[in-house]
Order: structure tokens, then C-alpha cells, then sequence
């Protein structure tokens, strides 16, 4: 009973008075059933007898090597556009990363560069302001024992400041060469403000240190109340900033 | 509807994309088209080419149809051309044919071919196409029969069957089914009787 209304409608179709909602159920219909395009095809022979057009079959299986021919062109046309989309798409990714990685590389230079160094200044900053520290440390150690001495010292016995020697017998250029390296390069954290009160200090110590060098001074005074003591712990209170 | 008509309905379907209506042409015109190609190629094999490089062609044209001539038409014009072209092709190219007489079975079988487009086989089967379906226009019920006859030869749509007939369009689409079936009934009998196969048509 249901094929034959299959068939029915499957006859309306084929003569296009079918609603075009159930054509396009049926046409899935028939797409499965050899039967249904059998009978199709042979609605059509039928109708060629009766108006006496010539009549003949077509070889076995030409509408479906027609189908194959259309749809397979398709799918291979699918194939080659997915590969090629996911070529697109990995070689869109790949530049993505790429100039992701150059920017963030260049940025990083630039901001470098715009705070006074290049990137290999800034790596070796760290390193320059330890020896530049160490350097302190030897001088006060070597050439001006009594100024470590001097040096105030908490409950704990650590210092409570580091202080620079306000007298050096024999002042090394290199020493504040360094320490000015030091400030500077420290200067990305701090303040203009800052930067210049420490410049400052550095200067004055370094006239304090030619004076004591010229015999005005006194050798061995105390540290602390030498005019322009540099105090480094100051310096790392503005890093911090 | 008519024929026309009809056709062009298959025709939007494809236009919106649906591929089985396409289908559909083919399996309605495919005897059609091989045996117009045949008019020119004279070989099956050929003419099977051309006809499917045909079909091929009118669905990537399709989209360009608007539907200002009837469907068959369009694609009577398309299998011209193409079955031209596949015989100026060839007659640019005749070394194939030559290869062929290399080979006294297929050359000899070729030959036949060339001077009788129509095999026998072919004929006979073209032959009791005719017989059977006119045979079972016969035996049908009148009402029957007038109601496939105004459809098929005159083209006329379900509603003006009606009202020619004087009845409900459906029962005008049922008695046409009914009559195809009963026709097709007897021509499946001659597929199956050795003739030809059911499945060649598909």
C-alpha cells in the first residue's frame, strides 16, 4: 500500500505535479531505491514509444557514471579545496606565530632602547652593578679600612647602610666609572628626581674624595659624615621604586 | 503542468541545489541524448562518451539556464555541439581508428557498426518497445487510456485533464498511474524476457 503511493507520487513527479516539499523527499527516496529510478527511466521509454520518438536504452549504469562524473569531480574539487585549506590555514598560523614572535622580540628591544640601553647593556647590568658593589667592598676593605669601620651595623650585624668612603688615600676613577655605570643602570626604575639627587651625591663625593686626595681632607674620617656620602641603600630604595 | 514544465521544475530544484533532481533528468532523457549522439558517432562506446560529456556540460551550464526554452531543447543543442566537436576531434585525430584495424576482431566490428548505426540488437529491442507499449495502450481502460494519452501526446497538465475528463485532478493522477503501471508491467516483461535487463535502463 505505501509503495504504491510511492509510486504514485513517484508518477505525479515524473509528470511535475508533485508538491515540491514531497519531491524532495522522494528524490532521496530514489537516489536509494533502484527500483524507483528504474521505473523513472522507463516512465520516460514509455512516453518516447507513445509520441513514436526514436527509442532506445541507454548502456547499463550511464546516469549513475553521469553522477559519478559530476559528483566525484566534486568531492576530488572538496578534497583538493580542504587540503588546501589546511595548507592555508597551518601556513596562516605558522606567520602568525612568526610575527608574533618578531614583535614581541622588537618590542622588547625598543623598550629597551627607550630606557637608555640596548638588551645586551641590560643583561649586563645586573653583573656590572654587582662588581661595581664588590668593587666598594674591596676598596673599603683594602684602601680605607677605617671608613668599614665606620660603617653603622644593626642588632643583627648587618649594616644598616652602606656608605661609601668619604676619604679615599688614592681615589680609583674606574670605582666611580662603575658606580655611575651602576646608577644608570638602575635608572629605569627611578625617578628622574632621583636619578639626579644620586648623580649628584656621586659628583660630590667624587670632589670630596679629590680634596682628600689634595691633603684638604681628613684621611680616616668617618664615612658618614663626609658631605656627599653616597648612600647605596638609598639607591636600592629607588629601585625599588 | 506539462513536460516543459515539469522539467523546469527539476531544472529549479538543481538551480537550488539539489543534485538528485539532476539525477532525475539524466535517468528521463539519457535514452534520448545516447540515441541523438548516436545520430552522429555511430559507435556505442562513443556515444556513450559524448552523451555523458553532454549531460556533464548541461549541468555546468544549468546554472545559466532561465528557462526561456524547454529544457530538452537546451539540452538537444548541448549534445549537438558536443557530439560535433567529438567528430572533429576525431577527424583530427584518426590514429586511433588506425591501432584499431590492428585488431581484426574489433576493426571488423567496427566496421559493422559504421555502416549500420542501429545493431540488431538494438533495433529488435527499439522494435518491441513500440509493440508492448502501444499493445498496452490498447488493452487499457478507456478512461484510463485517454488520461495517458492526453498527458503523454498532448502534454496537457493534470488540471486540464480534469476538467477534460470532467473529474477530481485525483483521480486524473491516479488513473495516469495506473495506466503506467499498467504499461510498464508489460515492458518490464520484455526486459526480463531476455531483451534487455531491468537494470540497463537505471
Amino acid at each position: 500500500m505505501i509503495q504504491d503511493e510511492v509510486e504514485s507520487q513517484l508518477s505525479a513527479m515524473f509528470d511535475g505535479e508533485l508538491p515540491v516539499t514531497e519531491c524532495e523527499l522522494l528524490s532521496r527516496r530514489i537516489d536509494r531505491d533502484e527500483n524507483l529510478r528504474a521505473r523513472w527511466s522507463r516512465y520516460a521509454l514509455i512516453g518516447a514509444a507513445m509520441r513514436s520518438e526514436p527509442v532506445a536504452t541507454a548502456p547499463s549504469g550511464f546516469a549513475r557514471r553521469v553522477t559519478a562524473a559530476l559528483y566525484g569531480d566534486d568531492k576530488s574539487r572538496r578534497q583538493r579545496g580542504g587540503r588546501t585549506m589546511f595548507l592555508s590555514v597551518a601556513v596562516s598560523a605558522t606567520m602568525v606565530v612568526t610575527v608574533a614572535g618578531l614583535s614581541i622580540s622588537l618590542l622588547r628591544d625598543a623598550a629597551v632602547v627607550a630606557r637608555g640601553g640596548d638588551a645586551t647593556q641590560a643583561a649586563a647590568a645586573p653583573v656590572r652593578a654587582g662588581a661595581a658593589l664588590q668593587a666598594v667592598s674591596a676598596h673599603a676593605g683594602v684602601l680605607a679600612a677605617p671608613a668599614v669601620a665606620a660603617i653603622r651595623r644593626g642588632s643583627n650585624g648587618e649594616p644598616v647602610s652602606y656608605v661609601t668612603p668619604a676619604s679615599i688615600a688614592n681615589p680609583n676613577t674606574a670605582l666611580r666609572t662603575e658606580l655611575a655605570d651602576f646608577i644608570v643602570a638602575h635608572s629605569e626604575y627611578s625617578t628622574p628626581l632621583m636619578r639626579r639627587n644620586l648623580l649628584s651625591a656621586l659628583v660630590s663625593n667624587e670632589d670630596a674624595a679629590d680634596n682628600a686626595s689634595a691633603g684638604v681632607g681628613a684621611a680616616g674620617a668617618p664615612a658618614s659624615s663626609a658631605p656627599g656620602a653616597f648612600d647605596a641603600s638609598s639607591a636600592a630604595s629607588a629601585s625599588s621604586h | 503542468m506539462g513536460a516543459d514544465a515539469s522539467d523546469l521544475s527539476l531544472v529549479r530544484r538543481v538551480q537550488r541545489g539539489e543534485r538528485g533532481a539532476y539525477d532525475l533528468l539524466v535517468l528521463k532523457y539519457q535514452h534520448k541524448v545516447v540515441k541523438l549522439v548516436m545520430r552522429y558517432l555511430r559507435n556505442p562506446a562513443d556515444a556513450e562518451d559524448v552523451a555523458q560529456e553532454a549531460f556533464v556540460k548541461a549541468y555546468r551550464a544549468l546554472p545559466q539556464f532561465r528557462g526561456d526554452s524547454a529544457f530538452y531543447t537546451w539540452l538537444y543543442r548541448i549534445a549537438i555541439n558536443t557530439a560535433k566537436n567529438a567528430l572533429a576531434a576525431r577527424d583530427r585525430n584518426p590514429v586511433s581508428y588506425e591501432l584499431d584495424l590492428q585488431n581484426q576482431d574489433d576493426s571488423s566490428d567496427m566496421i559493422s557498426r559504421l555502416k549500420d548505426p542501429e545493431t540488431p540488437e538494438g533495433l529488435a529491442l527499439t522494435e518491441e518497445i513500440r509493440d508492448t507499449v502501444n499493445h498496452a495502450i490498447e488493452e487499457l481502460p478507456e478512461d484510463l487510456r485517454t488520461a495517458i494519452v492526453l498527458r503523454e501526446l498532448e502534454g496537457m497538465s493534470y488540471e486540464e485533464i480534469a476538467a477534460s475528463m470532467d473529474c477530481p485532478v485525483g483521480t486524473v493522477r491516479s488513473r495516469i498511474f495506473r495506466a503506467r503501471e499498467a504499461i510498464d508491467r508489460r515492458l518490464r516483461e520484455v526486459f526480463d524476457g531476455g531483451l534487455g535487463r531491468t537494470e540497463e535502463l537505471v
